[in-house]
């Protein structure tokens, strides 16, 4: 498929706050109810599209839990937006969001967009975290913020899409420099579309050669009468 | 460390001692020299010993070089020598020439080295940190020692590697050294950077590895290029085997695409160089990890369908037809397109339709059958086309099908021009080569997978042996074989055609009780069975014991009990009396423990080291799975136990059929849903326009009964007729202003003939004073007289008419409204039962309730609309029959102005002549009306 541009991103955040499942989501629309602990990185990838525009984003998931903390950190400098996600219903998992923040600012290029994301808004009974707090946060460190459930699909979509907004309106400022690959940005090959010879007419150009399979046509021995 | 001291300890004094004396020497220099020319020298003088005293070297002077790695970074040159001498005591590359009983201490020692050097996990990141430095003399030799370090203990140093911030992502930048020697051999460090670590993998691939290295491949000139093309096709490789996040990657990226031009190579005469079968093999191999068969299925899948529509699967079927290509190359090639078919029914008929260029044209596939049943082509080749047969058939009814009709009578080119594949796999399967029989027969057998219509299809295949005998059915002359088998002179192993056509008739009988009463209908075939299971046999005829086990086995369990002397319960009498129970099940048993049996039941690819391995088949393996059990379970079973699990299966099966019952009732009673919804549809349309005709006639009798009041007012109110009108007026088409008009004119006429009738009866008055006067009786005014009775008769008349009409008006225009309000009733009900029709998903009885209350509740709709339709054809009737009433009224409106209009000229006749002022009365009123 062809796309005007191809996006980095990369899900960081405390481990059990949703990151698989809000991935799931986005590119399966489904929802997954077991944690299914996380392991380095995991790959997914959807086509959106914003102004008109087909917009490649290739996300990776990665692992919350500690132990995997320098593995992700490769992954930093090559995105070009991040969702920073912490769980509503888990008030360490905010608290940590200084952590993140710093860690991410410190491998990652300068200009990636981050947004800042509080899930499982579904479950408001257990909410630990009240949204304004996570509004002041993002207002305080220059994030955007939504509150989204990877449970009932609420905001999932406009999360990952408002993400690619910002970092396409970087784009049309002039701030992301679009050449250099390593900022997680790519523009589209500029002719998609592949003009696959049609493989009958090669037959025919090749109808005079005799190949070794073709060849064995004089070699095998006669079908039995049937 | 012990070693190394025992090494050492262990040599004797000489020139090793004044090496040993010079080495540390040049290491105290190195350690104490304030200047670093003095420095430099000694390490590149370290470094012409390394080689030849690789030993005394690293021990005395490794921790030296480190410590130079570290404090003199400004210096390229002395980083450069150190670099070099660590390479060459770590590396085991280079004594390569050296003798062969050095090399596996070499090997100890490289490693001991490396271990030595990675303990101190600084020294990884530091060597690292080097490479980032862009000088030749650094980085060249960094690259080849770290190389080194990963071959030597690659768990360990990855694991340093990978836990250094932006460890891995630094060395990716190698691959964008504008210098090809770093570029090459950063190649080879990413290749044994990468190698089983699939974290490693994945960063690598974040950093668009799969772009540089195709970039670097296409720039190469793909499978033309040289080494470095194969060391990124390796490094690729090592990327994407069993990475199922990368894959998806690779996919994602749409990176599947860029490989087909790899396979543009087949109408070219450019040669065939070893590089270029090498890069085409591992081209051909990478195609093949996509779609992997041990690979979850959609991930197979979904590459599967990019490479058809990419054009790759295209390219590679080319290559299968081109001339001139090695046999390797096409063998591999085949395996790969067997790959990206294998149940992937668009690839699958795309490969049907492929034809090879001969002369005519053949499918491609039958090309392939000719190449497995020739004992001339390799052996490798030959699997290769079963597999790729295989792979057409798998979970393919279709191509399953075309396969088995190619046998079939009806189908079969009685002209012999054109060969088909059922045809070349008889010829296989009766051929007296061995190997053709066994793959015939397997390719046979996957034509049945799983297809109870293909097996019951090839029980009708006849063949006809020699001239002059029966035709003998595909079936029979199978066991004949089997039978007679040891009389044939074959090539090749006997077992492997009998195990072929054992397994081709296992399949064939499982799961097809019609198959398994067609076999034992031959009266020779239990006798064989069981002679051979009882015989005792040496050890190779175990397995062929084994498989007529199973065989014998199968037609017990999947018999239907239709052949009297062949029940279940006689044959199982038969093994216990002939056989023995347990003898049975042992003999059964062989198949599976058969040294064999587990290596092919790992992988469906048919790939056998030599001929004499081919013994079984993938697919095979699975039905021995499922069936060992379940048949040693039912020949374990007494009669009695049989009997009630007969009665359990006929109950299941009869609440089978009960389900199946029921399922097909819902089947057709949503197909009667669907019926009547589009009934009530047309039903709805037809009702909106009967209403819409409805409204109009009941506006047109509207109107009707307008122009009826109007008449009814004009007649009522006229006693006697006034004033004139023309006589072609007609009062149907009247219009109401015109009526109106008409109205006025009429009260005027009225009045006027008041006035007349008074001047009448002056001049009547003065008629009787003349007549006193004058002796002649006025008959003029006598005749008027009665005139104008027979005139109030008429009228009164006329007006009990009106009466009438008037009457039957109004019980029509009551029965209108009740019409209105019926066709109201029924609107509402029709879109109260389409509203409640579209939710069939509810409970069966629920939805057959509520078919049987639509049912009843469109009867009653039809029933109504054809009451309706009756009643507006009696009420058009009735409107028929007022308006030729009131055409009747109104010509007897005209014959009362006519006779009306007489009696005028008469009175005019006979006032004529008395007065001036009645004519010109007169005159006015004729102008009025013209
Ligand atoms: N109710 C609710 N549960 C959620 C939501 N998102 C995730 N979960 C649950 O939270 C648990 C953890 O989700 P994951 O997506 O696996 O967590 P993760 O962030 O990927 O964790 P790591 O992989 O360890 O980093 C699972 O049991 C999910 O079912 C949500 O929006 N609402
Ligand atoms: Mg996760």
């Amino acid at each position: 498929m062809a796309y005007a541009y191809l996006f980095k991103y990369i899900i960081i955040g405390d481990t059990g706050v949703g990151k698989s499942c809000l991935l799931l989501q986005f590119t399966d629309k489904r929802f997954q109810p077991v944690h299914d602990l996380t392991i380095g990185v995991e790959f997914g990838a959807r086509m959106i599209t914003i102004d008109g525009k087909q917009i490649k984003l290739q996300i990776w998931d990665t692992a919350g839990q500690e132990s995997f903390r320098s593995i992700t950190r490769s992954y930093y400098r090559g995105a070009a937006g991040a969702l920073l996600v912490y769980d509503i219903t888990r008030r360490d998992t905010f608290n940590h969001l200084t952590t993140w923040l710093e860690d991410a600012r410190q491998h990652s290029n300068s200009n990636m967009v981050i947004m800042l994301i509080g899930n499982k808004s579904d479950l408001e009974s257990r909410r630990e975290v009240k949204k304004e707090e996570g509004e002041a946060f993002a207002r305080e460190h220059g994030l955007i913020f939504m509150e989204t459930s990877a449970k009932t699909a609420s905001n999932v979509e406009e999360a990952f899409i408002n993400t690619a907004k910002e970092i396409y309106e970087k784009i049309q400022e002039g701030v992301f420099d679009i050449n250099n690959e390593a900022n997680g940005i790519k523009i589209g090959p500029q002719h998609a579309a592949t003009n696959a010879t049609h493989a009958g007419s090669l037959f025919l150009r090749l109808a005079a050669q005799t190949g070794p399979l073709a060849h064995s046509l004089t070699l095998s021995s006669c079908p039995a009468e049937t | 460390m012990n070693f190394l001291r025992g090494v050492m300890g262990g040599q004797s004094a000489g020139p090793q001692h004044t090496e040993a004396e010079t080495i540390q020497k040049l290491c105290d220099r190195v350690a104490s020299s304030t200047l670093l020319d003095d420095r430099r020298n000694a390490v590149r003088a370290l470094k012409s010993l390394s080689k030849k005293y690789r030993l005394e070297v690293g021990i005395q002077a490794m921790e030296h070089l480190i410590h130079v790695l570290q404090t003199d970074r400004s210096d390229s040159e002395i980083i450069g020598y150190a670099l070099d001498t660590l390479y060459n005591i770590i590396s085991n590359d280079e004594e390569e020439e050296v003798e062969e009983n050095s090399t596996r201490q070499s090997e100890d020692l490289g490693s001991q080295f490396t271990e030595i050097f990675i303990k101190q996990q600084e020294n990884v990141t530091l060597l690292l940190s080097l490479l980032e430095e862009f000088d030749f003399h650094v980085r060249w030799p960094g690259v080849k020692l770290l190389t080194s370090l990963l071959k030597q203990l690659g768990p360990q140093v990855q694991q340093i590697i990978l836990v250094s911030p932006m460890g891995v992502s630094r060395l990716m930048d190698l691959l964008a050294d504008s210098r090809e020697v770093i570029r090459n051999d950063g190649v080879l460090l990413l290749q044994a950077l990468t190698r089983n670590n699939g974290a490693i993998q994945k960063i690598v691939a974040f950093e668009n590895a799969f772009e540089r290295l195709l970039d670097i491949i296409t720039e190469e000139g793909n499978s033309d290029g040289g080494i470095v093309v194969e060391d990124c096709l390796i490094l690729l490789q090592n990327l994407l085997k069993n990475n199922n996040s990368n894959q998806n990657f690779f996919k994602e990226g749409s990176y599947i695409q860029r490989m087909k031009p790899w396979f543009e190579v087949g109408d070219e005469n450019s040669g065939w160089s070893a590089q270029k079968v090498t890069n085409l093999h591992l081209m051909l191999q990478l195609v093949r990890v996509l779609v992997s068969p041990n690979n979850p299925p959609g991930a197979t899948s979904s590459c599967q369908k990019a490479m058809f529509q990419c054009g790759l699967l295209q390219q590679l079927c080319t290559i299968l037809m081109a001339t001139g290509v090695p046999a390797d190359i096409l063998t591999e090639t085949i395996n790969t397109v067997s790959e990206v078919i294998r149940g992937c029914q668009v690839n699958q008929d795309y490969f049907a339709s492929v034809n090879a260029p001969s002369n005519p044209p053949r499918p491609a596939i039958v090309v392939l059958l000719m190449s497995m049943v020739n004992e001339r082509q390799p052996f490798v080749l030959r699997c290769a086309v079963l597999y790729c047969f295989q792979c057409f058939l798998y979970k393919n009814q279709k191509g399953q099908g075309e396969i088995v009709s190619t046998l079939l009578p009806s189908t079969i080119d009685a002209t012999g021009i054109s060969v088909s594949a059922g045809q070349l796999l008889c010829g296989g399967l009766f051929s007296t080569d061995s190997l053709s029989n066994w793959c015939a027969a397997v390719a046979l057998a996957h034509a049945l997978q799983e297809n109870a219509t293909q097996k019951e299809q090839l029980l009708r295949v006849q063949l006809a042996t020699s001239i002059g005998n029966p035709p003998v059915s595909l079936l029979q002359q199978c066991t004949n074989i089997l039978s007679q088998g040891d009389k044939i002179d074959r090539r090749g192993s006997k077992i492997q055609t009998r195990v072929g056509l054992l397994m081709l008739l296992c399949t064939w009988l499982s799961n097809c009780p019609i198959a398994v009463t067609h076999f034992l209908h031959n009266s020779a075939n239990v006798p064989f069975l069981t002679g051979q299971i009882a015989e005792n046999l040496g050890e190779e005829e175990q397995l062929v014991q084994g498989l007529c086990a199973l065989l014998l086995g199968i037609s017990i369990y999947f018999n239907d009990n239709s052949l009297e002397s062949y029940t279940k319960e006689k044959l199982k009498q038969l093994i216990e009396k002939r056989i023995g129970k347990e003898n049975f099940i042992e003999k059964l048993g062989f198949i599976s423990k058969h040294e064999f049996y587990s290596r092919a039941s790992q992988k469906p690819q048919p790939n056998f080291p030599s001929p004499e391995y081919m013994i079984f088949d993938h697919e095979f393996t699975k039905l021995v799975k499922e069936l060992e059990g379940v048949i040693t379970k039912a020949i374990h079973k007494s009669s009695e136990e049989d009997k009630k699990e007969e009665e359990v299966k006929k109950t299941l099966e009869q609440h089978d059929s009960i389900v199946t019952h029921y399922k097909n009732m819902i089947r057709e009673q949503d197909l009667q849903l669907e019926e009547l919804k589009q009934q009530i549809s047309t039903l709805k349309c037809q009702n909106e326009q009967l209403q819409t005709a409805v409204t109009q006639q009941v506006s047109q009798i509207q109107q009707h009964k307008d122009q009826y009041n109007l008449l009814k007012v004009q007649l009522g109110k006229d006693n006697q007729p006034q004033g004139s009108y023309n006589d072609g007026s007609q009062m149907n088409g009247i219009q109401p202003e015109e009526i109106g008009r008409l109205r006025e004119e009429i009260e005027e006429l009225k009045s006027n003939q008041e006035l007349l009738q008074n001047q009448l009866a002056e001049k009547d008055s003065l008629i009787e004073n003349l007549k006193s006067s004058q002796p002649s009786p006025g008959a003029n005014e006598e005749s008027s007289a009665t005139d104008s009775a027979r005139d109030s008769e008429q009228i009164a008349d006329l007006k009990q008419e009106l009466a009438t009409l008037k009457s039957q008006l109004n019980s029509q225009s009551i029965e209108i409204t009740k019409l209105q309000t019926e066709k109201q009733e029924l609107l509402q009900k029709t879109e109260a039962f389409a509203k409640s029709v579209p939710e069939p998903e509810q409970s069966e009885t629920v939805t057959a309730a509520k078919a049987t209350d639509v049912e009843g509740r469109l009867s009653a709709l039809l029933q109504e609309t054809k009451e309706l339709k009756n009643e507006i054809k009696a009420l058009s009737e009735e409107r028929t029959a007022i308006k030729e009433q009131l055409d009747a009224s109104n010509s007897t409106i005209a014959i009362l102005q006519n006779e009306k209009n007489k009696l005028e000229v008469d009175i005019t006749d006979s006032k004529k002549n008395k007065t001036i002022f009645w004519c010109c009365w007169l005159i006015r009123i004729r102008k009025y009306f013209h």
